[in-house]
């Protein structure tokens, strides 16, 4: 029977999750997998808070999708919509006479008002880290190999790290000095790989020349790390930009050198993204998922806002699309335990002192003695 | 594993087979009513035209063949790498003949198949507009009083002409895209890298 009150009151709103025993527990093995590989590579933990002013996340990409609320004395607050503005705050602030390089790693949820779709809902469990100061190719080697690691850890199969580096597309459009209007459309179609579409648009713009002839090349410039070899040369014509395919090269070198070269991808028509990124930006792939797994990048003017300038680049992972991801790639494993001893009830106070007892001695316990 | 393409059995299904026969690539003779058919290293799903972009997007299947028109309806996040030249047609706005520019209120009323390129196409003109969403047969709207105007993909402007309609504005081009789920391209670069090219040697 239906009965209206209490039916409305068990609807749940849209993008919201929850997760009940094996699945909890799973999540809860794979949030500790990750945290080890941090920790192992030196990274400290933060717990940040949940809420802070509106202000700290106001970058274009997140401001829209960001859940804020006026608090009680009228100022303007939100919901942290991600991690990675909020570490940059602490780090200027609350850390600020911590010497660079700072290495934070966290694991928690964001909120963001997204219509729930293909694998993002308005909640969102973030396992990441923030490696801020210090030199700028070692750090971004080091957090690749990094997020290789939980990967590997975790026993995800037939996965790429997917780089690009944002500097390629912005130094082709500035040398071509294109207005804001062309530049979005153009971004739209470099997204979808639409190398005719990136075409009309430089035709529209009537933009040609060397600078125009890579831009409609970038679109298609993805593959393995011979890739970047290849794009040296067509971007020859923009220093910029080939600058940027330089910085790429001697990470995307290093991470073969380590024995992750099968892993990398190389995909310099990436440009999707927070607008903070301003060097490397990457995706994480794997067979099985039809979107990423997670991805980062580089990021050296956020901290700037924040009264501390310095260079840093971060990476994290989405729980859900790993727990998501490993049910497709795993057979479900028994991971719920030894069963319970039932403590029969043969008098309250007796059956407390040999549930104790048998807590003591580390079993789990049953109390009451139901079957299960 | 093979790779997987959505396809749909709508009017680009003609101009998709012909592709894959020319591009030496296997394609059901008739799929009958099957909607998934496994053929010599091919997997093909055949689904309605609207959804083929939600079943690569989500990665069911890692490629299928969409109209722009479909892709701009429907907004979704995959790589379009190849236009395939065939199913050329036009999005428009489209109005009952000698009718003037004015709507008859000051929100005007648009029937369509495509609700969210039609409310945009107004809307970034400063114009209120009031979308009704049919499923078909929209160039009935405006004769029987349903709208003001029409947004519909045409292609030789007879069925408008039929139904007292002429063109009055164009809001997109569309021909048939070749789309790419984005974890496919990276994942299964090989193996989609070679579908990509053979199909962009045999595109008309």
């Amino acid at each position: 029977m239906m009965n209206g009150a209490s039916h409305r009151l068990v609807q749940v709103p849209p993008g919201v999750q929850c997760f009940v025993g094996a699945e909890a527990r799973r999540r809860r093995r794979i949030e500790e997998a990750v945290i080890s590989v941090f920790e192992g590579w030196d990274y400290e933990e933060i717990i940040p808070p949940l809420f802070d002013y509106a202000d700290v996340f106001a970058t274009p990409g997140l401001a829209a999708r960001t859940y804020s609320f006026v608090g009680r004395d009228g100022s303007l607050l939100a919901l942290r919509p991600d991690f990675t503005s909020l570490l940059a705050k602490i780090a200027a602030g609350r850390l600020a006479h911590v010497a660079p390089p700072i290495r934070l790693y966290y694991s928690g949820e964001v909120l963001r008002y997204e219509p729930p779709k293909a694998g993002r809902q308005s909640e969102l469990f973030q396992m990441g880290l923030e490696h801020l100061g210090g030199d700028s190719r070692a750090a971004d080697a080091e957090i690749l190999a990094i997020a290789g690691e939980c990967l590997e850890r975790l026993g995800i199969g037939g996965w790429v790290l997917a780089l690009g580096h944002v500097g390629v597309f912005h130094g082709l459009v500035r040398a071509l000095g294109l207005g804001e209007a062309t530049v979005d459309v153009l971004e739209q179609r470099m997204e979808a790989k639409d190398g005719e579409g990136v075409r009309a648009v430089l035709a529209g713009a009537k933009a040609s020349g060397p600078a125009a002839d890579a831009l409609v090349r970038l679109s298609s410039l993805a593959g393995d790390r011979a890739s970047l070899a290849e794009a040296a040369r067509a971007l020859e014509c923009c220093p910029d930009a080939a600058r940027a395919v330089a910085e790429l090269r001697e990470v995307a070198d290093a991470l073969a050198a380590a024995g992750l070269g099968e892993r990398v991808a190389i995909d310099l028509g990436e440009v999707r993204g927070l607008d903070y990124y301003t060097g490397l930006v990457f995706r994480v792939y794997a067979r099985g998922l039809g979107f990423e797994v997670g991805g980062g990048g580089r990021y050296d003017t956020l901290l700037a806002r924040f009264g501390r300038p310095m260079p840093a680049v971060g990476f994290m992972l989405g729980l859900d699309r790993v727990a998501l991801l490993l049910e497709r790639q795993q057979a479900p494993s028994a991971d719920g335990g030894a069963p319970a001893e039932p403590i029969a009830n043969a008098g309250l106070g007796a059956a407390l002192k040999q549930a104790r007892a048998r807590r003591a001695a580390g079993a789990r316990v049953r109390f009451g003695g139901e079957a299960r | 594993m093979s790779l997987t393409v959505a396809l749909s059995k709508g009017k680009l299904l003609g101009g998709s087979e012909s592709l894959f026969r020319r591009a030496g690539l296997p394609f059901p003779d008739d799929p009958g009513r099957r909607l998934v058919v496994a053929l010599d290293g091919l997997r093909f799903l055949f689904v309605k035209d609207m959804d083929v972009p939600t079943y690569v997007e989500y990665g069911v299947a890692d490629c299928g063949i969409a109209g722009r028109d479909v892709l701009l309806e429907t907004g979704s996040d995959v790589y379009e790498p190849l236009d395939l030249g065939f199913g050329r047609c036009r999005l428009v706005v489209a109005r009952p003949r000698g009718r003037g520019s004015e709507a008859r209120s000051s929100t005007l009323r648009v029937a369509t198949k495509y609700p969210k390129v039609a409310g945009a196409h107004f809307l970034e003109r400063g114009i209120s507009v009031e979308v009704v969403r049919l499923a078909g047969s929209v160039e009935l709207a405006p004769g029987l009083g349903l709208s003001d105007c029409i947004v519909d993909v045409v292609e030789t402007g007879r069925t408008l002409e039929e139904n007292g309609l002429e063109q009055v504005e164009d809001v997109a081009a569309s021909s048939a895209r070749l789309i790419v789920n984005r974890a496919s391209y990276h994942a299964r670069r090989d193996e989609v890298g070679r579908l990509v090219d053979t199909l962009g040697k045999a595109r008309s």
